[in-house]
């Protein structure tokens, strides 16, 4: 084991500036790597974080004996939702609430820190008069994310608040009925907030089969540099474990140095990450982080599969000393591959129609679908590359389209990997531009305050209504029963604007007991969940893009230092840098359209089930998408120019 | 001496503190094959390059049927060497993924050649270097000698004026080493190129028409260099 490691850190460090430029493209690949797979686990972390935070709210009846009753409703202030959680203890023993020292007394209320701000700085006619006087604030534990706006309020048990039946909110978790308790819920509960982990789930999905690709893109990428030196390792007579050890200690530890950079540079992005508005508001940056277990899982995990990627890799060189000096034709790329991609597609084109309407096992069909989709994609792309080098080089007249035609004919496989993030992000980006609701009108909010009551009590309801609206700019109307399903009688219409509508709100307190007035334009839950979903594929694409770009941008680097030698003999014979360079672009840029382009449509296939409305946003984003996509190729690869002047400028290439 | 092809006059290269070319004086005939021995370091790789146009000497002038090369551009050094030189090293000179034929055909196609037409004129080597019947395997599959000619085959396709070639058999055994040698000294000679041969081998050397011998960066009577 002491010579395996001496021998590695001699190769590491002997591997002259070159070899070393080598391992920092490596450990920057997987620095980007293992950041944006701490964002996915962190992400999906925090979501579960909320999730949990939510549960108290949600009262589950006791057991046995009760020690308090808990009700739950959702007001609103200018068009932001309150959650209220109406509580009583029944004799003593009741729990304690999370985010609070004791259990709230009868006739006080506890705020979360931006409520009691909003409370505070809105005259107490639109906000503060909704609520017994301020008696503390909530704490984190109370609540799903620093913006929120929650209140806790203490009453006897025997509250008109806490004896109605509340409205049915059709299991959205909106409100909840007074409920006997014994002690508060934990975990995840909230049908919504499951909805939101189901996304997160999908989207880490999204991001993180790219970020593999990518990850064993860069994995093999020290190999590949290592190839000559470890056959000459081999010719010498070390026996096959100790190249593989020397490998496998490579490149695990320039993994390692390149995870904990990547964990850094995640923790130096969380606070701009936790800005990010999901469900009504930014994030606690602490939750974004994955917990100990979870980060020490991804910064061992990550150099393990860079080793086993390696390891992979090496197969070649292990089997056969001359396996890599001498390179025979490739194998043909099989059309089995085509076939597969084509059964994914077949198969989903059967069953995607019925999944929308199959709930949670449809979610989890799409996903092994999408799982399948990216497979697909990853075995027909190397197909399609060498399809099209086979073109090029049938069509090719001159030196430029010949020499790239060959390359991509000659290694699919790497030719692919330079272009793989992109396509498996226009994927996404199609998958998600179907997915981009056309954003809710806030103009279009009206005054309407509907208050839901048994048509028995209309009258009664709209007279009392109507005697604590006095002075406001209000209507009160009572509507036939039978029109309409709901059970909104009494309608009330406010002009003026959000202040008078929270005036309104305010002034009507207690009319209805326990229930909080409701306006159509305040149930907004469906809208904010599509933003969300927007907002979302949004991250997502952004992460995508970053990984494209950053696989192109490596590849290529290190597709010109692989061949350093024949490029700088090349351009001793005098070969023109420009045809260099060309052909270069060329066996990128030709693939990535074709690639690009498919794998666009072919997310657009899968998302065409689920399909939210293709707007004017949609068709920006594609575009937005294929713009920034091609510029990042592009750019990547500009980057990679300088690098072939400077390999091919030493006018004495000798072996390294 | 017959009519002077390349000439190179008070050639000076430095490295930082080292003087890899301290003053030299060279010419080759037109269709001569001249040798450079040396001991290793001497400076002849340094000097090949100056004489081909890859390297600017630091002092002196390098001239291609009188025309200066060393005060050339970048740009039009490397067109002079495409089209005027050719090249063959120790090793790693074919582009792995095309086969022979067409990395032959390479420097045709660079001058604005068609493929097809290129691809014609480089298989007309194939035959009389013995290589028959491989124009279509991609050097990975060729021994190292067969990939010797192929290049061989590179350098005089453009029927260049001068071959340099840098240690062109280093890398292999000594009986395919020397056949290799033949082929390229006659190919050269059959085509009315001028040969550049740096080499360790005095066999080689004994089968070009003079040799140089370079020390410490200056040239020396070979008669006095023997050890
Ligand atoms: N790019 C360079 N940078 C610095 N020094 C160099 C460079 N190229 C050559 N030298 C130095 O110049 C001197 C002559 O080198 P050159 O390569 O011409 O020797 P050579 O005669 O070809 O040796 P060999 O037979 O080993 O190939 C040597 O001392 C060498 O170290
Ligand atoms: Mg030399």
């Amino acid at each position: 084991m002491g010579t395996v490691l001496d021998l590695t850190w001699r190769l590491l460090r002997g591997g002259g500036r070159r070899g070393m430029l080598g391992s920092l493209l490596t450990a920057a690949a997987v620095a980007v790597s293992t950041g944006l797979l701490l964002f996915a686990v962190g992400a999906n972390h925090a979501f579960g974080v909320r999730a949990d935070a939510d549960a108290w709210r949600h009262p589950k009846a006791a057991a046995g004996a009760a020690t308090a009753v808990e009700a739950l409703s959702t007001d609103h202030v200018r068009g932001r939702a309150v959650a209220v959680v109406d509580l009583a203890a029944l004799g003593g023993g009741a729990p304690t609430p999370p985010g609070m020292p004791r259990f709230p007394r009868p006739g006080e209320t506890w705020a979360s820190p931006e409520l009691a701000k909003l409370m505070r700085s809105l005259p107490a006619d639109q906000l503060a008069g909704r609520f017994p006087p301020l008696a503390g604030t909530l704490g984190r534990d109370a609540l799903v994310h620093p913006g929120e706006l929650v209140a806790v309020v203490g009453r006897t048990a025997d509250d008109p608040a806490l004896t109605g039946k509340r409205p049915d909110d059709f299991g959205l978790g909106l409100t909840a009925t007074p409920t006997r308790i014994a002690a508060f819920q934990t975990g995840a509960v909230s049908p919504l907030s499951e909805t939101y982990r189901m996304l997160m789930l999908v989207a880490s999905v999204l991001m993180v089969v790219p970020l593999l690709v990518f990850g064993g893109a860069a994995a093999r990428l020290t190999v590949a540099r290592r190839d000559q030196r470890l056959a000459a390792l081999r010719l010498v007579g070390a026996t096959p474990g100790q190249v593989v050890a020397v490998t496998v200690a490579e490149a695990v530890l320039t993994a390692a140095a390149g995870a904990v950079a990547g964990a850094a540079l995640y923790g130096l992005t969380v606070p701009a990450v936790a800005r990010i508005e999901i469900g009504g508001g930014a994030w606690y940056p602490a939750d974004l982080w994955p917990g100990p277990q979870a980060l020490l899982g991804v910064l061992l995990a990550v150099p393990v599969l860079v080793g086993i990627s390696a390891v992979v890799g090496l197969r070649r060189v292990v089997v056969s000393p001359l396996g890599v000096a001498r390179r025979e034709t490739p194998p043909r790329m099989r059309a089995v591959r085509a076939v597969a991609f084509a059964v994914i597609l077949v198969a989903f084109g059967a069953v995607g129609g019925s999944l929308s309407g199959m709930g949670r096992t449809g979610i989890t069909v799409l996903l092994v679908f999408l799982g399948l989709a990216f497979v697909g994609i990853n075995l027909v792309g190397p197909w399609v590359v060498a399809l099209i080098g086979r073109v090029a080089v049938g069509t090719a007249r001159g030196p430029v389209r010949l020499l790239a035609g060959r390359r991509l004919l000659d290694d699919p496989r790497a030719a692919w990997r330079t272009v793989a993030g992109i396509a498996l992000t226009g994927f996404v980006a199609g998958f998600l531009s179907l997915l981009n609701p056309p954003a809710g009108d806030p103009a279009a909010r009206t005054g309407r305050i509907g208050l839901s009551v048994s048509p028995a009590r209309a009258e009664a309801v709209a007279d009392r209504a109507r005697e604590r609206l006095a002075g406001l700019p209000a209507t009160i109307r009572v509507e036939r029963p039978g029109r309409g399903a709901d059970d909104v009688p009494v309608v009330i219409t406010v002009t003026g604007g959000p202040a008078e509508v929270d005036r309104a709100r305010t002034a009507l307190t207690g009319v209805l007991p326990g229930r909080t007035t409701a306006t159509s334009d305040d149930d907004r839950s469906g809208d904010a969940l599509l933003a969300d979903v927007r907002t979302g594929a949004l991250t997502v694409l952004a992460v995508s893009f970053l990984i494209a770009t950053t696989s192109a941008g490596i590849t290529g680097a290190s597709a010109v230092l692989d061949r350093r030698q024949t490029y700088a003999m090349l351009r001793l014979a005098g070969t023109p840098l420009e045809v260099l360079d060309r052909a270069r672009r060329q066996e990128t840029l030709i693939p990535l359209a074709v690639l690009g382009g498919g794998s666009l449509a072919t997310g657009l296939f899968f998302a065409a089930p689920f399909a939210l409305g293709f707007g004017v946003g949609g068709a920006l984003t594609l575009l937005a998408c294929v713009v920034v996509g091609v510029a990042g190729i592009v750019g990547a690869s500009a980057l990679s120019r300088p690098l072939l002047r400077a390999v091919t400028t030493d006018p004495a290439p000798r072996p390294d | 001496m017959t009519e002077v092809v390349l000439s190179g006059t008070g050639l000076v290269k430095r490295f930082g503190a080292t003087v890899a070319l301290d003053g030299v004086d060279l010419s080759v005939g037109r269709g001569e094959a001249l040798a450079i021995m040396g001991p290793s370091g001497s400076g002849k790789s340094t000097l090949l390059h100056c004489l081909a146009g890859i390297m600017k000497p630091d002092a002196g002038e390098v001239r291609l049927l009188g025309q200066r090369v060393d005060a050339l551009g970048e740009r039009r050094r490397s067109e002079l060497r495409r089209t005027r030189f050719g090249f063959v090293f120790q090793f790693g000179q074919l582009l792995p993924e095309l086969p022979a034929d067409e990395n032959v055909a390479l420097p045709l196609m660079l001058g604005g050649t068609p493929r097809r037409e290129a691809v014609r004129a480089a298989r007309v080597w194939f035959g009389p270097l013995g290589l028959g019947g491989i124009e279509s395997r991609r050097p990975g599959e060729l021994s190292g000698g067969q990939a010797q000619r192929v290049a061989i085959a590179r350098a005089l396709v453009t029927r260049p004026a001068v071959v340099f070639a840098d240690e062109p058999t280093g890398a292999l055994d000594q009986n395919t080493g020397h056949e290799t040698m033949r082929l390229l000294v006659e190919a050269t000679k059959h085509n009315g190129a001028s040969l550049v041969v740096v080499t360790h081998d005095v066999d080689v050397a004994n089968w070009c028409d003079r040799r140089v011998e370079v020390r410490d960066g200056r040239l020396v009577d070979p008669a006095r260099a023997e050890v």
